[in-house]
């Protein structure tokens, strides 16, 4: 069982506030990502439930016991680090056997646990080699075999991938997934690619400036997203955001018309703004269309698909996925209708999501 | 030169490179050499006699009571070297260790551990005189201002603390070097290493001992050698401290004082001896030259890139 627990999670170097009360629930063999731009305190979070950094202030509980005060190694917590930090004097086997001889394991046992290690993640060949000796992905597996030999309740991955080229990235996630599945424990992955947020988590959570945006499954992310900042961090190419006020069932943007909606929000804000995806649009050249009226800045020709990127009339650009066939030169003047079921409504003021 | 810029600039490099590889040559090289040659011969104060082949080192090796001497310094020298590579480069790699966790006041006492380094060391033994003097030093007047009269030693002036008192007048001289060296090899040691550790064991004597010496190690090539070779050269320190003769009675005779008292005479009018001076400068530099070299090698194989 690795039930953790996060209550009013706070922590400041000095007078700088890093992560302003965190608070959530991670369930035993849960697989979730902390995703977030750069500084959002997501590998600040880290290291505190690693125990690597202390609690300024709040409560850790993995399976109802209290962890502020337990030292790292006694957490039953083991740690992919970044950079694989993989002690460079030792080879493959030592770096393996390092950390399962200290937790007091008789010989057999940590050379049980290695052979399994090394057989799931095909280190074999590798046990006699100094880590410098070996590739990046090599290294990679390595370092995660190091944790899993302490059979840990939880397994922390800060940033796993980034050190490693775009090729071999989609390889090891995948592998990543595979063991998560195989091991089953608890795993808390920290990325700041919301690509492998969405492919590898069972629940993710998003950060930014020291909070928590939301708490959800990939597909309550994407579809139901909590504000405008995860609106626009999950999705590629990005949500485009309008400003829009409402007038009964039209919605006006400043510059460029108005539309009719079939489906408004429940709150009567005034202004609001909405939350478009690029499928949800389409661009017309036919003036008469009902739409928001813009010009194309540019189009990027994609293979499969064409990105037509649209200036607005208040200044707000857009991109909406076309089909490929579509090639508009820049400055011509279009219409974008909007598919009114697929519009995500945030309040202007709080810019939170509004219930339709 | 005109229309050759190649031989110019040879000119050029010559210029920088040829004074100082001429002066290392007069004061260096030719010394040396001529100390070599110097102890094959028999000497009448500053002439030269006879050839006597090994002689002068049958006689500093093996004739009374120069064997006696040459052992007796020669020893005080082992105990020198083992005693400072505990009291300085043990202390030495605590102090950086300690320096390197950054406890309160690391700025403070990186400055303060250095400091003496700095000093000369001439400066540093009549420093230390003083210090140990028996009634008006500061160690004695501490003692007994602690009420701990009984501690109060004359600590240069009898046969069991004299040697300690010198080595420890060095190590705190000298401690700021290896500190420097090993705690720059301690922060080249990449900080998800030692997280790595930490998610591992609680314990610091094993982040010690498996972790950050190993991969301090290649620091310690050079202070070792440097070690070795400083406490076989050994001479200022004891020379300003105890004076040539070693005293009391040899209690710190080494080496270095040895070797200068034969080959130059002192103050008490014992004759000096060019040849077997000589002879024992060429026995000291082989061995050091010998020894340094082993080390060096042997240590170099066990170096780690981090």
């Amino acid at each position: 069982m690795a039930r953790m627990t996060l209550s009013g999670i706070k922590k400041s170097f000095k007078s700088v506030d890093v992560l302003h009360g965190i608070d959530l629930q991670i369930s035993d063999r849960e697989f979730v990502v902390f995703v977030g731009p750069s500084g959002c305190g997501k590998s600040t979070l880290l290291r505190l439930i690693a125990g690597l950094d202390t609690i300024s202030s709040g409560e850790f509980h993995l399976d109802d016991r209290r962890m502020n005060d337990v030292a790292p190694s006694r957490r039953g917590i083991a740690m992919v680090f970044q950079s694989y930090a993989l002690y460079p004097h030792m080879d493959v086997y030592e770096n393996m056997a390092f950390g399962a001889r200290l937790m007091g394991l008789e010989k057999d046992e940590v050379e049980k646990r290695i052979d399994e290690a090394s057989k799931m993640l095909r280190l074999d060949p590798l046990l006699k080699r100094k880590p410098r000796e070996l590739s990046g992905g090599q290294r990679q597996r390595v370092a995660i075999g190091r944790a899993l030999v302490r059979k840990p309740k939880v397994l922390l991955l800060d940033e796993p991938l980034s050190n490693l080229d775009a090729a071999l990235r989609s390889d090891v996630r995948l592998e990543i997934a595979r063991l998560h599945r195989e091991i089953g424990g608890t795993t808390i992955y920290v990325t700041h690619d919301q690509v492998e947020a969405m492919t590898l988590a069972d629940r993710i959570v998003v950060m930014n400036n020291g909070k928590v945006e939301q708490f959800g499954s990939p597909r309550e992310l994407y579809e139901r997203p909590a504000n405008t900042f995860v609106a626009t961090f999950i999705g590629s190419p990005r949500m485009s955001l309008l400003n829009v006020e409402r007038d009964s069932n039209n919605l006006g943007l400043p510059g460029s018309g108005s539309i009719n909606v079939s489906r408004l929000p429940q709150s009567d804000e005034r202004d609001l703004v909405i939350g478009v995806r690029p499928d949800a649009m389409t661009v017309s050249t036919d003036e008469s269309t009902e739409g928001f009226k813009g010009s194309v800045v540019y189009t990027e020709y994609l293979g499969e698909n064409t990105y037509v990127y649209v200036r607005l009339g208040d200044g707000t650009l857009v991109g909406i996925r076309s089909s490929a066939s579509v090639d508009l030169p820049p400055d011509t003047p279009v219409v974008i209708t909007v598919a009114s079921e697929e519009i995500h409504y945030f309040s202007r003021a709080t810019r939170e999501r509004l219930a339709a | 030169m005109p229309g050759s810029p190649l031989v110019s600039r040879r000119l050029w490099i010559s210029a920088l490179i040829v004074p100082p590889l001429a002066f290392v040559a007069l004061f260096v090289v030719y010394p040396i050499i001529s100390a070599f040659a110097y102890a094959f011969f028999h000497w009448n104060g500053l002439a030269r006699g006879e050839f006597v082949g090994f002689a002068n080192f049958y006689k500093v090796l093996f004739t009374q009571p120069y064997a006696d001497w040459t052992v007796n310094a020669f020893l005080h020298n082992v105990w020198v070297f083992f005693a400072l590579m505990v009291l300085q480069n043990g202390v030495g790699f605590l102090l950086a260790y300690c320096l390197w966790r950054e406890l309160p006041g690391a700025a403070f006492h990186r400055i303060s551990v250095f400091l003496p380094v700095v000093l000369s060391t001439i400066i540093v033994g009549f420093l230390w005189k003083l210090f140990l003097h028996p009634l008006f030093g500061v160690v004695n007047i501490s003692f007994r201002g602690l009420g701990l009269g009984g501690l109060a030693q004359p600590w240069l002036g009898q046969d069991s603390t004299a040697l300690w008192s010198l080595i420890f007048a060095n190590a705190w001289h000298m401690v700021g070097f290896p500190t420097l060296v090993f705690l720059a090899g301690m922060q080249r040691i990449p900080g998800e290493i030692l997280d790595a550790v930490r998610m591992e064991t609680e314990s610091e004597w094993t982040k010690i001992t498996k972790i950050v010496w190993p991969l301090v190690a290649p620091s310690a090539t050079v202070v070792f050698t440097l070690l070795f070779v400083g406490s076989f050269n050994w001479f200022e320190i004891p020379y300003v401290m105890v004076g040539l003769e070693g005293s009391p009675h040899g209690a710190t005779d080494v080496l270095g004082l040895y070797f200068y008292r034969t080959a130059f005479g002192n103050m008490s009018g014992s004759g000096q001896d060019f040849g077997a001076g000589s002879a024992l400068a060429v026995l000291i530099f082989v061995f050091i030259a010998l020894v340094a070299g082993v080390i060096t090698f042997k240590l170099r194989a066990r170096e780690i890139q981090i």
